[in-house]
């Protein structure tokens, strides 16, 4: 008795794994696959490596007002702001961010400075490939962050990112 | 006056008959919100956040006006009340752009606390909102309109507070716009009065625009390091390159004798510790004439060398040494020490911009004659004679004002020059430019023919004031001081003060920075006390002061001069030829005029990098904390003692630090944690604390409160932050006859409201703003 019921259960075990056998394959091509992110795939909302944005004109939305450094829980955003100039317009008001830091050593991806944002100006993007055996190469300065200029040809590229 | 009961929000208060609603509330601690009320200011009653229901009235009232009166039954917290305060929020707010993020109020915003707190969340407006461009009024100041109030405080501290009137209102009701008086800009005292007192951001400074935020800095109150009246200063300061650097100055901390009150170079002058010309490494004049940088090590040694060759081959008296007027007491302290207990010469001297020798002679053994600078603010009737406050020592000047008009006191001047101080006085005389020494004999009695009517007049109503207070400046010393404290201490009740020109030109004569006196006014040929402390190479020679220097210099006869922090090269003109036979050391933070003569510069730190106290001229006592830093520099104390070290000296000797203690650093007092560091407090308050450097203030100020005559102030309450007064007995100096027709040596400064001696060129906002006045007064002139 025992060993058909053993047998039964097997089969129904074997089964699953038959019928999945036929399935399309939902496993990602990472890191084999195309694209910035080499196949890898996120939900919309996955907090990764940040991204600054600009407005419709390509100046920064940072206005360097200071709230998500205010907010991080980890103390790794570092700003320092400056005046826009007639000559050299930066951010859209007065004020803009001369020095923009993050520290991704610290960084716990919580999400509380986009919360922070009242321009909307720091989001989350989707980097992910962190990791470095030089700690100084985390702390990621403006340039590393800020999205590219609306009409560049880096744009197709990272725009996802 | 009688007290009044009434009842506010179901509970009964008492106030005194008189007082306001809104301050009678808000000492039980119900809070009245509101914008246009100031302390200390007349009232305007214009932004109605203030309002409350009284019974038998029939419309809400403004508490900010409203009298208490008996029986009155008050509601503050009710759901009308509460509906009126976001009512007024939102007309406020209607035509306020959303600027928070970027405005430099943000975080200390009382717009932005009210509405959080009373709040208009939403708002019942579609319009677009009015925008207008920010406008620079000055060097100083801008104006952003559209998020101005309207709440009248920037008018009013200007006008009453400042008595300048340079803020106006032009057109009415809501089309009303706050203007500065020369069409598009200021002229005025650019003191920033007017920004600090803005509750929003519509008043902003040039030095602070858009640099950063107010939660982002490090608040530090010390002392402003320009005038003689010591006011509080907060300073917010920032990580940077090479430290932490100063971004702002203002005053937040209203706790120090300043209370409101800060001045253009306490607010803005700051910056000279910023110049990119600052000193950081040590140069050594090479062969060749050039100099070149060295290490801390090797500066040090070559210093050290130097001075004790010299000591042992030539002699202490070939030694000279000059302190500076900006230096902690401490420092002036210890530089004396080393100078006469290590160098063994007494030719050590500062710049003298008055003279408190006469003044503390003249009062010797009378106590509690000396005046705190509070007391321009208290007393009832007070003789200024010579200087002119407005210009060298505005928070001596704001004091009178605000006496004046909050308490009617009575001011009387005598000057050579028509002085602004004339418009709060109650009577002003015109007296010759050298006609004060008469003047003060005058005073005493002798008649004079130059003296008029006017002059019998004052004369004659000074003394019938029961109680005054006599302050003079600059152009009063030697016996003509005595002259006056005579004539004072005829009179029933007098206080004397004497105006110096720098923040601590009072506390190096305190700290005996003389080459005839001892700390305390001492004279160098008293047996005991400081004597004895100092051990047998002090010698009992008055030594000489800093223009005999120069002339032994001349004569070949000064082997090395020690300039700690001053420049009597640019003040006396000294060429490079009189010292070619010296071997000088400047310790600066720039290259001035005697550093550029100098064999050997030490780059140092000012006194916003460093901890310590200093005197204010009228004898306020005040604790220095360290905001700043640089790197490449040190404190001169630090200086001093590792040059003594180096020398050979026995450091315990000169500093009483470390006595075998060994301490717990604050591990286990939770130090790091956040909290206050009681244990810490308790023994700083208690003397306790262990000095385990030579190079800790605190150390030395033990030794000053130890030996100093008059220097033995409360502890704790220095610590906390209060000024201690402090009352040096002369009685020392009177029974040695050569102080009667001492030389005063004093060389005033003549300093401007926009000017701060040699360390005025280096602040870029005060000549900025220096140029900008004076073509303000050219162009009125015309
Ligand atoms: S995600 Fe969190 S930890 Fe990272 S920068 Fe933003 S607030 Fe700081
Ligand atoms: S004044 Fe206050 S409420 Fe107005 S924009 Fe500035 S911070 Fe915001
Ligand atoms: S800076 Fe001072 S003097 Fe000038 S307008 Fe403002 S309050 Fe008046
Ligand atoms: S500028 Fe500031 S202080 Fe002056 S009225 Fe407007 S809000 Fe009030
Ligand atoms: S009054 Fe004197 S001490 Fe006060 S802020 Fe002005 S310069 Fe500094
Ligand atoms: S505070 Fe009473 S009306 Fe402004």
């Amino acid at each position: 008795m025992s060993i058909v019921r053993d047998l039964a259960a097997v089969a129904k075990g074997m089964s699953v794994t038959f019928g999945e056998i036929f399935q399309p394959t939902e496993v990602e091509n990472y890191p084999d696959g195309p694209g910035p992110f080499r196949g890898a795939k996120f939900e919309e909302r996955y907090r990764g490596r940040h991204v600054l944005q600009r407005d419709e004109n390509g100046l920064e939305k940072c206005v360097a007002c200071f709230l998500c450094a205010a907010a991080c829980p980890s103390n790794c955003i570092h700003i320092e702001a400056a005046e826009n100039t007639a000559e050299q317009r930066i951010s859209s008001a007065e004020r803009y961010a001369k020095v923009y830091n993050i520290d991704y050593n610290r960084c716990i991806f919580c999400g509380y400075c986009v919360e922070a944002c009242p321009t909307d100006a720091i989001t989350h993007g989707h980097g992910f490939e962190l990791s470095s055996l030089n700690t100084t190469s985390l702390v990621m300065r403006k340039e590393d962050l800020l999205a590219p200029m609306p009409d560049s040809p880096a744009k197709l590229e990272s725009s996802t990112q | 006056m009688a007290d009044v009961t009434l009842t506010v929000d179901g509970k009964t208060i008492t106030a005194p008959a008189g007082t306001l609603l809104l301050e009678a509330c808000r000492k039980v601690g119900i809070e009245i919100p509101a914008f246009c009320y100031y302390p200390g200011l007349s009232l305007q009653a214009a932004c109605r956040m203030c309002l409350v229901r009284i019974e038998k009235m029939p419309k809400l009232q403004t508490a900010c006006t409203t009298q208490v009166t008996e029986g009155m039954i008050v509601a503050t917290d009710t759901d009308e009340i509460h509906q009126a305060r976001k009512a007024m929020l939102e007309l406020v707010l209607a035509n306020h752009p959303l600027d928070c993020p970027v405005c430099d109020a943000g975080g200390e915003c009382e717009l932005q606390d009210m509405t959080f707190k009373y709040g208009a969340g939403g708002s019942q407006f579609v319009e677009i909102k009015n925008h207008r461009e920010e406008q620079q009024w000055s060097p100083v100041v801008f104006f952003d309109r559209p998020r101005c109030i309207l709440c009248y405080r920037c008018v009013r501290v200007c006008n009453e507070g400042m008595d300048v009137a340079a803020l106006g209102i032009q057109q009415r009701n809501s089309g009303s716009v706050i203007a500065p008086n020369d069409q598009t800009q200021l002229d005025c005292e650019q003191c920033g009065m007017c920004i600090d007192i803005c509750p929003v951001g519509a008043l902003t400074s040039d030095t602070y625009r858009y640099k950063t935020r107010p939660w982002e800095m490090t608040h530090v109150g010390t002392i402003c390091t320009h005038c003689g009246d010591g006011c509080k200063t907060t300073l917010g300061v920032r990580r940077s390159d090479d430290g932490m650097q100063i971004v702002r100055g203002d005053n937040r901390d209203k706790s120090g004798l300043n209370g409101e009150f800060l001045c253009v170079k306490g607010r803005y002058a700051f910056d000279f510790a910023n110049n990119e010309e600052r000193l950081t490494q040590p140069l050594v004049r090479q062969p060749n004439g050039e100099f070149a940088p060295v290490t801390w090590e090797d500066a040090i040694k070559i210093v050290a060398q130097k001075f004790r060759v010299a000591r042992d081959d030539r002699g202490g008296a070939s030694i000279g040494v000059i302190g500076s007027t900006r230096n902690t007491n401490e420092e002036a302290y210890l530089l004396q020490k080393v100078a006469r207990s290590a160098f063994g010469t007494n030719n050590i001297d500062h710049h003298r911009t008055t003279d408190y020798v006469a003044l503390t002679r003249a009062l010797a053994g009378k106590k509690h004659r000396m005046a705190s600078i509070a007391d321009a603010g208290s007393a009832p009737a007070i003789f200024v004679l010579g200087n002119d406050p407005t210009e060298q020592h505005p928070l001596l000047a704001w004091n009178l004002r605000t006496n004046v008009r909050h308490n009617s006191a009575r001011i009387y001047l005598a000057n050579h020059r028509d002085i602004k101080l004339q418009r709060q006085a109650k009577s002003s005389i015109q007296i010759p430019a050298d006609g004060y020494a008469a003047f003060a004999r005058f005073l005493g009695g002798e008649e004079n023919s130059v003296f008029g009517e006017d002059a019998k007049a004052l004369r004659d109503a000074l003394r019938n004031e029961p109680s005054l207070l006599i302050v003079f400046g600059s152009e009063l010393r030697g016996s003509a001081i005595d002259a006056l404290a005579e004539f004072g201490l005829s009179l029933p009740d007098t206080k004397f003060a004497c105006l110096g020109d720098y923040v601590n030109s009072r506390g190096a004569a305190d700290m005996g920075l003389y080459p005839d006196l001892l700390p305390g006014y001492v004279p160098i040929e008293q047996e005991g006390g400081l004597r004895a402390e100092y051990g047998g190479r002090m010698s009992q020679q008055a030594g000489l002061d800093v223009a005999q220097m120069f002339e032994a210099a001349a004569r070949n006869e000064l082997a090395v001069l020690y300039v700690v922090g001053d420049d009597p090269a640019e003040r006396l003109g000294v060429d490079a030829d009189a010292l070619r036979n010296t071997f000088v050391v400047v310790q600066d933070m720039f290259m001035t005029a005697t550093a550029k003569l100098a064999d050997v510069v030490l780059p140092t730190s000012n006194l916003y990098e460093k901890s310590g106290t200093v005197t204010n001229t009228f004898g306020d006592l005040q604790l220095v904390k360290k905001a700043a830093d640089r790197a490449g520099v040190r404190s001169d104390l630090e200086l001093i003692v590792r040059i003594a070290d180096t020398m050979g000296e026995d450091v315990h000797a000169l500093v009483p630090f470390g006595k075998g203690v060994r301490a717990d650093m604050g591990q286990s007092r939770g130090v790091q944690s956040g909290e206050a560091d009681r244990h810490g407090i308790w023994l700083a308050a208690h003397n306790l604390e262990p000095k385990l450097s030579p190079f800790d203030p605190n150390a030395v100020l033990d030794e000053i409160q130890r030996l100093v005559p008059g220097y033995n102030f409360d502890r704790m309450e220095l610590l906390a932050g209060t000024s201690q007064h402090v009352d040096a007995d002369g009685s020392g100096v009177m029974e040695i006859s050569r102080f009667a027709n001492r030389p005063d040596g004093a060389m005033p400064s003549a300093d401007t409201l926009f000017t701060s001696g040699t360390l005025g060129h280096y602040s870029e906002k005060l000549n900025e703003v220096e140029t900008f006045q004076a073509k303000k007064s050219m162009v009125a002139a015309d």
